[in-house]
């Protein structure tokens, strides 16, 4: 049989070392197992605090990116809505003056033209005029081989004149 | 037949009357275990959690913080680590009868020692909040008759908080001990119509014990430890209060 102490009994250094015992323990556990995970969890906060302000920071710098964009892309607009309506203006006034040269070209050749026709009609009553007059001698030689009749002249004379005017 | 109850086993003697104890050695025993696993558990932890240990190293310190918040207060989280290794202490000390070992929590020593250290804190919580002067005016109220009673009383906290853990654990082995002597005995007379070599095999003793061990090995170390760290989180956070 083994020396063992009493059921119940209360000894000093038992009961102190028991006190030693636990205040280890603390240390241990405090020093193992506190220290390491609550670091751990510290420093898993800090990186989620960190990762929580590097996407807060991107999503501003995306906002002010886009801004720009649409800026950029706003002013573009205006610039081409510009050129095309300065296009437009030009286009138009390029046609206008296309139009107007057009419409004085064929003015001119219309007044060419009728002057050329007037020249014709001109050249065609001188003609004219010259054919009556060969017709009168023509006529007046006839007539001055027959007899000399004043009525019968007249008529000759307008009756020709006549059939000329028609056919011219 | 007779039954020994006894305390611990003396394992060898020191001068000046120190004994080292199985107490002392299991217990010794318990805190390596406790000092391994937190290593083990805490080996290797990275900031993005890799497995599974470090998950259970942090459900741990996470549950244990929310205990002591809840019952003790904001201001009292660094008492987080020592109510940890109280509790771990308690119960694998009681639990370590699972082993075969003689639990030191069934040494009175041991509570007893604990108790002291959560006496001490109360007292200081006490002194610290209403001064020095405070706390002895308390002792005298209401009367100044009460004042051995109330002394006592002060007492009494660690002494029956001492006596509650190790009452629980020693009577765990004891009455396992009686029944085991008894059902020995009972299955000695049941067989004793079959040859010695068979009758003294005490086949009672299946079963029953296994069940009682469940309630005592397991249930009530537990128990008593969840006992005793709660009332010590609400002793000392009640002598911090002013009331």
């Amino acid at each position: 049989m083994p020396e063992t102490l009493e059921f119940l009994s209360v000894n000093f250094w038992q009961t102190l070392m028991s006190i030693g015992n636990l205040i280890i323990l603390f240390l241990i556990v405090k020093k193992l197992l506190f220290k390491p995970v609550n670091d751990i969890l510290k420093k898993r906060s800090e990186e989620v605090d960190k990762i929580y302000s590097e996407a807060e920071e991107l999503r501003v710098k995306a906002k002010t990116d886009k801004d720009i964009y649409e800026d950029k892309l706003k002013s573009a607009k205006n610039e081409t809505d510009l050129m095309i309506k300065t296009a437009t203006e030009r286009a138009e006034h390029r046609g206008e003056e296309i139009i107007s040269k057009a419409t004085l070209e064929a003015e001119n050749r219309k007044k060419k033209a009728e002057s050329e026709i007037s020249l014709a009609k001109k050249k065609a009553v001188n003609e004219m005029k010259d054919k009556i007059t060969d017709m009168v001698i023509t006529l007046s030689q006839q007539v001055v081989e027959k007899e000399i009749d004043s009525k019968i002249h007249e008529t000759l004379i307008d009756t020709a004149i006549d059939e000329l005017g028609e056919s011219v | 037949m007779n039954v020994d109850i006894t305390g611990a086993k003396i394992l060898f003697r020191l001068p000046f009357g120190i004994v080292i104890t199985e107490t002392q050695v299991n217990m010794w025993i318990v805190m390596l275990v406790i000092a391994l696993l937190c290593k083990f558990l805490t080996h290797n932890m990275k900031i993005k959690p890799a497995g599974k240990r470090q998950v259970i190293a942090e459900y741990l310190v996470k549950m244990a913080s929310n205990f002591v918040k809840e019952n003790m207060g904001e201001g009292f989280m660094k008492f987080t680590p020592f109510i940890a290794a109280l509790f771990s202490l308690a119960s694998f000390s009681s639990l370590s009868s699972l082993f075969g070992m003689y639990p030191p929590t069934s040494d009175l020593n041991t509570t007893l020692g604990w108790a002291i250290i959560v006496f001490v804190m109360i007292t200081y919580y006490k002194i610290k909040t209403n001064g020095i002067l405070g706390y002895a005016k308390g002792l005298t109220e209401p009367f100044a008759v009460m004042t051995p009673f109330n002394i006592l009383g002060e007492f009494s906290t660690p002494i029956s908080m001492a006596f509650r853990m190790f009452g629980n654990t020693a009577s765990g082995a004891v009455i396992s001990a009686l029944l085991y002597a008894g059902l020995a005995w009972l299955s000695n007379l049941v067989l004793q119509w079959l040859p010695e070599a068979l009758s003294s095999i005490p086949l009672l003793q299946l079963g029953l014990p296994a069940i009682l061990s469940i309630y005592f090995d397991l249930f009530s170390s537990v128990l008593q430890a969840f006992i005793f760290c709660m009332l010590t989180m609400l002793y000392v956070s009640s002598a911090a209060s002013n009331d």
